[in-house]
């Protein structure tokens, strides 16, 4: 038994003949990214909510329309950086034409939360010191973010919401001095259920983290490299 | 979807890799550390009711080498029984396919804190000799450590030292005079079986150890060949350390090094330190009791094998071996004389 891939990699998938599993990896890259990305517009290039809205949206479409993800070459440098240089080219020549007639290109748009992107950033510093570093922070939030959403979904749906509730209240968002005894109380269970629930959560948790983390990483090695960085984890090859 | 703060990330990041052991025998407490190979957290043994420390390997493949590193790691330290090496009570495999043994939680301080409250050569030659004896019983029971540095000392609650990370030893074969076997060399090299599918970890070329304290040999990438002489490099790295404050760059350094001290060590000591940094493996001590024996003449005083002494150096050693048997002597002789030329006629 090992950690789980579940999914093949971005090149691989945007390279496919296959024009819905092209599609699919776009969705999932936009799904892993576009709220750095929007986050990255707003903050670093000072665009307005609907300038950076449109601004994402198009970006994804037009990088699936002119085959950007492509051209990235896994030894020149992290996917992550190529992406967000990327989207420093694409808002530079944005600036030089209509926002409108770079949307859409047979790719529907996406549903994105960008009145949430919004309110995030309130509780963010006002500029970027470290484009990279920023881009590299809230890629890593906002992984964790769609996780978390993942497990809590996951646990409802299978009729376990009491194991999130564990979850939430150990790991998640825990209190000064919480303890499994002090969790167990609050929910009327014993203190082995509590370590039973919180088993299956951290492991349900790394699962679906190391899925997104598959799904966004380039290449197998950067999956690698990524799973190490982050959870300093030896991903077999 | 609200946004996390960093140390909800903190936090969860720790969660995707806690080790899932069994409830109700061991309760993970906190982590302690994070390396290459695995990570330690202190936990408590509800069974026997006492804290441990457990450490966890970070890949999850039985066929990993990482994995077959813990184990081999484990089962050295299970074969060393020494009190300056830590016992191992229980390894295992998780659910989640991760190594894992548990071993006795230390109590007490790096080598660094200890020596910073601890100043002076009788003091660093004291705890040096425990380094020395432990890797010495490793050297005797066919063990090379082959990482021996500063942060894998620890000085226990009682004055024990104890020698940590034997995640880089190497058994070798028990009989000397064919050449060192490295296991995970051996390892690739064997068809795999259930029990040893690990794939090399340590195939030569492989730079083993820390700057500073790595042998010659180990800095060229030859890991293969580093036996206990390579210990030995270590220990008279570990050595200089503990006089100087600093590990030495190289063998000429650490004499100039030596000699700028104040108070500067003796000749002996020196050319004890000396040898045990040559270049040459072939030129240093054969393994670690071959030093704790040279180290313990120097301390009684006796001539050492690293230095070949003039008569006018082995005169000097013996007036200051016999110092107060010779003050008593002169003493009595002066008296004598006083008395003597009192009674002159």
């Amino acid at each position: 038994m090992g950690f789980p891939a579940t999914r093949q990699s971005v090149l691989e998938r945007v390279g496919s003949a296959d024009e819905g599993v092209r599609r699919d990896a776009f969705g999932d890259l936009a799904a892993g990214y576009w709220k750095p990305s929007y986050h990255y517009l707003r903050l670093q290039w000072r665009l307005a909510p609907e300038e950076a809205e449109d601004a994402v949206q198009a970006f994804f479409a037009t990088a699936f329309e002119k085959q950007y993800i492509e051209r990235y070459d896994p030894a020149q440098a992290k996917f992550r950086t190529f992406l967000r240089v990327c989207l420093d080219r694409y808002v530079q020549n944005l600036r030089k034409a209509a926002v409108a007639e770079k949307r859409g290109g047979g790719a529907a748009l996406l549903s994105l939360d960008f009145p949430g992107a919004e309110r995030e950033l309130d509780e963010m510093a006002a500029a970027v010191a470290d484009p990279d570093r920023f881009f590299h922070d809230e890629t890593v939030r906002f992984l964790f973010a769609r996780t978390v959403a993942s497990l809590q979904a996951a646990c409802a749906a299978a009729g376990r919401d009491i194991v999130y509730r564990v979850f939430e209240r150990h790991d998640l968002a825990p209190a000064p001095e919480t303890s499994y005894a002090s969790v167990a109380r609050d929910l009327g269970i014993s203190v082995s259920q509590v370590t039973n629930h919180l088993h299956a959560a951290r492991r349900q948790l790394r699962d679906l983290a190391l899925g997104e983390l598959r799904a966004l990483s380039a290449t197998d090695d950067e999956y690698r490299r990524e799973a190490r960085d982050l959870f300093g984890l030896e991903i077999e090859p | 979807m609200t946004r996390l703060a960093d140390d909800a990330i903190a936090r969860l990041r720790a969660a995707a890799t806690w080790p899932a052991l069994p409830p109700d025998r061991y309760e993970i407490r906190r982590p302690l550390g994070r390396g290459g190979m695995g990570a330690v957290y202190a936990a408590y043994d509800r069974r026997l009711e006492r804290e441990v420390a457990i450490k966890v390997s970070n890949a999850p493949a039985p066929s990993g080498p990482l994995e077959a590193r813990l184990r081999q790691e484990a089962r050295v330290l299970a074969h060393l029984e020494h009190p300056g090496i830590v016992p191992v009570h229980d390894a295992g495999a998780l659910e989640d396919g991760r190594w894992f043994y548990v071993m006795k939680y230390v109590r007490g301080a790096t080598l660094s804190q200890h020596v910073a409250a601890h100043a002076g050569e009788a003091a660093a030659l004291a705890v040096f000799e425990r380094i020395a004896e432990t890797v010495a019983f490793a050297h005797a029971a066919g063990v090379v450590h082959r990482d021996l540095k500063p942060s894998n000392i620890m000085v226990g609650a009682f004055g024990e030292v104890l020698v940590l990370d034997w995640g880089v030893a190497k058994r070798l074969p028990p009989a000397r005079t064919e050449p060192a076997v490295d296991i995970d060399d051996a390892a690739r090299r064997s068809p795999p079986t259930a029990e040893s599918s690990a794939g090399p970890a340590t195939a030569s070329g492989t730079r083993m150890g820390t700057p500073g304290f790595m042998a010659p040999e180990q800095q060229r990438g030859d890991a293969a060949s580093a036996g206990p002489a390579a210990d030995v490099y270590a220990l008279g790295a570990l050595l200089f350390w503990l006089l100087a404050g600093t590990p030495p760059a190289t063998a000429e350094g650490a004499a100039r090094g030596l000699a700028a001290l104040q108070p500067r060590p003796s000749r002996r000591l020196r050319a004890i330190i000396g040898r045990c940094l040559a270049e040459s493996d072939g030129a240093r001590y054969p393994d670690a009791a071959a030093l704790v024996d040279d180290l313990g003449r120097y301390r009684a005083g006796l001539a050492v094998q690293a230095h070949p002494e003039s008569v006018l150096e082995r005169a000097g050693r013996f007036l200051d071996r016999y110092r107060a048997f010779i003050l008593l002597l002169a003493a009595y002789l002066a008296m004598r004389a006083f008395f003597a030329w009192l009674r002159r006629p």
